[in-house]
């Protein structure tokens, strides 16, 4: 066990090595995509204890993105308080908690898969809001995001210039680290969530709200809770797509958005952290990639061909929307369980004298907003 | 919470009545549960058994009649408050959830705990120490309950006998004063049938709890309960010692008659 | 007055429109327990088909090609894609989640080949109305109310007296007991999911016509206000449906008529009234207006 433990920390730390140095080899393209996954993750990880581990469909995430992406405009920026972006970024991440705060009676209340009709609402109303309320968010056009500055170090191409081991600092490098920390920060305290005391709970919930209510677990609170903790992963989220981005728009925080966040966590794995990084870098990083290389990509037109080809981004959601059906069809667990069942077949051909542990082989698959179990 | 060095209050049920769209599943039942004692509630099949565990968690609310544990009035209260009064159960049909026994019986440690999302999340001191605390006790039911080899297994890889030694597990980690026990020996074999009645035994002398006993199995009934209450088309028929329930010959008529009395032998 | 009673009427057409996708939307729900996510690109495809086949078949065939075709993908698509992960509940959570996938890859291909297009279905009403006492009402409205209303009572009477209405009924009381009196859930299942998927070819008929410009690949997104109607109606109740849709379908007519009073809720807020509406009633009561029990219990 200890022996495994050491590996186990030996690869974090390996890993965690390797994505602080990317930054020297990797061009702005490349670090740009990894600023989109990294924000994509962190809300994804959120939507991943609401519906995974809650069992409570969502498909409000994108309102709460836009919640939290435009609460730091406008906190940070003119018009609006202009405080510093610093505490903007705690406050913006607030602001989306209490938004889904707010709507914690429904939340509460409404189960499993109703809660995701009725999700559907805050996208709608809240696109709407973007678009009239323009004195705050900018209306139609939207609005460019002040850079974040922490303690006189602005997260832009300069001031202060900053030059490492011969590559020039710019935006993306900077905002690489900030995003990296941040998602760390993530893991962390999602891991703590889920492994701790509000996450047996929630599990319970999904999988017997009679078994749940009767240990003891307030059933309606504990909903509500999985919500609003959802809605600040969101907002941090929307932070950082917007420092990323550097500009805000309506149009970006649609029905597709919630959509592509739902894609994330069934392709990488219900209900777990790390499936939920993996579906978000896969989905995230997917269509960009395709853009970049459309001209190579048999059956892909480059982008900008009109007339009915398939674009890069089509063929992106092509897949991802494949992907969705096939992977709940075939492999419930998604990638996460894939890698799971696969390193449990490597250690066992490597240990094949000795038996292996059943328990990693047929780990039974998290699956999201399961059926309520017949009445007692 | 619950000073485990005083006897656990009195149960008491008054005149609980349910109605289900014009049927009624129950018809003022009364009984009470006397502290540290073994209550039994048998009776033939749909004669109410199940409601009547609904009703003592929360989960039905009766049409009329009151159910009280010591001073505290039951039948207004949520599950969960039920819960956190020291009342736990188990399921006729095995409920348990996703994770290892270890997860489950963290579920029921749930009221004495109160790390709360912040707390988690951040893996303050306080959480930390409180669930290394709380897994140790867990541990020890385990044991108990003779689940200690299985701790760390998932759930879903565990027999039907060990499934049902999860829930009873579980229910024991709520630290309750009074345990219902729904069917705990339902499609188990003889020897897991000797061994949990040995355990629920056991128990009951080592944490000094009521149980509530809804069970088919007569042998076992009549091995352990001190008291039985009769039901029957949702009416109390009967209700006293064993002995004295098995010569009723309402009873014969209703119940034994009609099926049990080969395995009342054993 | 009269734009009060040009409103009512307005709200009616477009509540009897809803009421067909919603009706199909609820058809499903009790045949499967699955909520169809892919219901707004199921309607889009049949206005897709309308329109691109009008030139050559004709409105009133190229009408039946596309409610035949859209019925036969949203029968093949439970057939094929759902219904092979089981009949539970469990399963209708996940399948669930599957329509997701499947609305991305539809709504992907039909978005693509629409483009920035706006299609006409070459209706026969086109842009004409008629005088109706004091107001002037689209003919296409009118037909709105007159093809729904027809449509919809035969979809109750087919409820009523077929054998198909009896087994959904009888399934959605009880799955198992249905199956053991002999009830054919597959076939059951896979024809409701047929019936609601050229109810909602149908619907993009008028979602489509005057006073809409046409068909866009945001029509799809139109549909998707029939789910509030479903949710108000308690998801599971044919009537309840009707009932939401004819609510949704007056408060969206009402919000966009009074606009100018209602300013402050900003300009085009009648397109997301139906959805403030839904928040509001889920707030007062979880289950909906005329709630399935057992929604929200414990």
């Amino acid at each position: 066990m200890s022996e495994l433990l050491r590996r186990y920390r030996a690869w974090t730390v390996l890993l965690v090595v390797l994505l602080c140095a990317l930054p020297f080899y990797l061009d702005a393209f490349w670090l740009r995509i990894g600023l989109f996954s990294m924000a994509a993750a962190v809300g994804a990880v959120g939507l991943g204890l609401l519906s995974g581990t809650a069992g409570q469909l969502s498909l409000g995430h994108a309102f709460f993105l836009a919640v939290g992406a435009y609460g730091y405009v406008w906190l940070a920026g003119e018009p609006g308080p202009g405080l510093p972006p610093a505490v903007a970024v705690v406050l913006a991440v607030l602001l989306a908690g209490a938004a889904g705060g707010l709507f914690s009676p429904v939340a509460g209340r409404v189960r499993g898969i109703y809660l995701g009709v009725a999700t559907l609402a805050l996208v709608f109303l809240g696109h709407h809001v973007l678009l009239t309320a323009d004195s705050i968010t900018g209306g139609f056009n939207g609005r460019s995001v002040p850079p974040l500055e922490l303690g006189g170090f602005t997260f832009t191409a300069s001031d202060p210039e900053l030059t490492l081991l011969g590559v020039p600092f710019g935006a993306e490098e900077r905002l690489w680290y900030l995003s990296l920390a941040l998602f760390a920060l993530t893991w962390f305290t999602a891991r703590g969530l889920r492994r701790g005391r509000p996450g047996r709970a929630l599990v319970a919930l999904r999988d017997s709200e009679t078994a749940a209510a009767v240990m003891g677990v307030h059933v309606a609170r504990y909903r509500s809770a999985a919500f609003v903790v959802s809605s600040m992963y969101a907002g941090l989220a929307g932070v950082m797509l917007a420092l990323a981005f550097r500009r805000v728009v309506p149009d970006y925080f649609s029905l597709a958005l919630s959509v592509d966040y739902l894609a994330m966590i069934v392709i990488g794995g219900l209900g777990s952290v790390a499936g939920a990084t993996a579906g978000a870098v896969f989905v995230t990083a997917l269509p960009l990639l395709m853009t970049r290389y459309a001209d190579q990509l048999p059956l892909v037109a480059a982008p900008g061909t009109t007339d009915g080809a398939v674009g890069p981004t089509e063929a992106a959601r092509y897949l991802y929307g494949a992907a969705i059906v096939l992977i709940l069809l075939f492999a419930p667990d998604g990638l996460h369980g894939l890698v799971r069942r696969t390193r449990a077949r490597i250690h066992r051909r490597r240990s094949a004298p000795k038996d292996a542990d059943p328990a990693t082989e047929t780990h039974p698959p998290a699956s999201a907003v399961r059926a309520k179990e017949p009445t007692p | 919470m619950n000073d485990r060095t005083t006897a656990p209050p009195v149960l008491d049920v008054r005149d609980i009545t349910v109605r289900f769209a014009g049927l009624t599943a129950l018809d003022t039942v009364s009984f009470t549960v006397v502290p540290g004692s073994v209550h039994a509630i048998i009776g033939p099949n749909g004669a109410g058994k199940s409601t009547c565990f609904n009703v003592l968690s929360g989960l039905y609310r009766p049409a009329s009649g009151t159910v009280r544990l010591g001073d505290t009035e039951l039948t207004r209260l949520a599950p969960h408050r039920i819960a956190a009064l020291g009342v736990a159960r188990t399921f006729q049909n095995i409920v348990t959830t996703e994770g290892t026994v270890a997860d489950n019986l963290m579920l029921g440690r749930h009221i004495l705990s109160r790390a709360g999302f912040t707390a988690s999340a951040l893996r303050l001191p306080s959480a930390v120490r409180e669930q290394r605390e709380h897994l140790a006790r867990a541990r020890e039911i385990a044991e108990l309950v003779g689940l200690g080899p299985h701790f760390d297994s998932p759930v879903a890889l565990l027999s039907y006998g060990d499934r049902k030694r999860v829930e009873f597990a579980r229910a024991l980690c709520l630290e309750p004063s009074v345990l219902l026990l729904d069917e705990p020996v339902a499609g188990m074999n003889a020897a897991e049938r000797a061994r949990t009645a040995e355990t629920i035994r056991a128990v009951r002398a080592e944490l000094g709890l009521s149980v509530v006993l809804v069970e088919h199995d007569m042998g076992l009934v009549m091995r352990l309960a001190d008291e039985v209450t009769v039901l029957d088309f949702g009416r109390v028929i009967a209700h006293g010692t064993p002995d004295e329930v098995r010569r009723d010959p309402e009873v014969l008529r209703a119940y034994l008659g009609t099926e049990a009395t080969g395995e009342d032998a054993a | 007055m009269t734009t009060f009673l040009d409103n009512v009427l307005n709200g009616l057409a477009l509540g009897s429109v809803y009421a067909l996708v919603a009706l199909g939307f609820v058809i499903i729900f009790k045949a499967s327990g699955v909520i169809n996510f892919a219901h707004g690109s199921l309607l889009l495809l049949g206005g897709y088909l309308t329109a691109v086949l009008h030139e050559d078949l004709g409105f009133a065939g190229a009408l039946a090609v596309a409610v035949l075709a859209t019925a036969a993908v949203a029968g093949l698509m439970d057939r094929f894609l759902l219904q092979v992960g089981g009949q539970d509940a469990h399963s209708a959570h996940v399948q669930t989640i599957v329509t997701i996938g499947v609305d991305i890859v539809i709504l992907t291909d039909l978005s693509r080949r629409i483009g920035g297009d706006l299609l006409t279905l070459g209706d026969p009403w086109g842009d004409s109305v008629s005088g109706l006492g004091p107001i002037t009402v689209a003919d296409s409205r009118l037909a709105a109310i007159v093809v729904s209303t027809v449509v919809i009572a035969g979809v109750f009477a087919l409820f009523r007296y077929t054998n198909w209405g009896l087994a959904l009924r009888a399934s959605a009381e009880d799955m198992e007991a249905a199956a053991l009196m002999g009830v054919r859930l597959v076939r059951m299942r896979t024809l409701a999911w047929c019936l609601a998927g050229a109810l909602a070819a149908l619907a993009a008929v008028f979602l489509a016509a005057f006073p809409a410009p046409g068909l866009e690949r945001t029509t799809g997104q139109i549909a998707l206000k029939a789910f509030p109607a479903a949710i108000l109606g308690g998801m599971a109740s044919p009537p309840g449906a009707l009932a939401g849709s004819l609510l949704i379908g007056l408060t969206e007519a009402l919000v966009a008529g009074y606009q100018s009073e209602l300013h402050v809720l900003g300009e085009g807020f009648g397109d997301v009234a139906p959805y403030a509406v839904m928040v509001l009633v889920l707030l007062v009561r979880p289950n909906g207006l005329f709630g399935a029990k057992g929604a929200a219990r414990v």
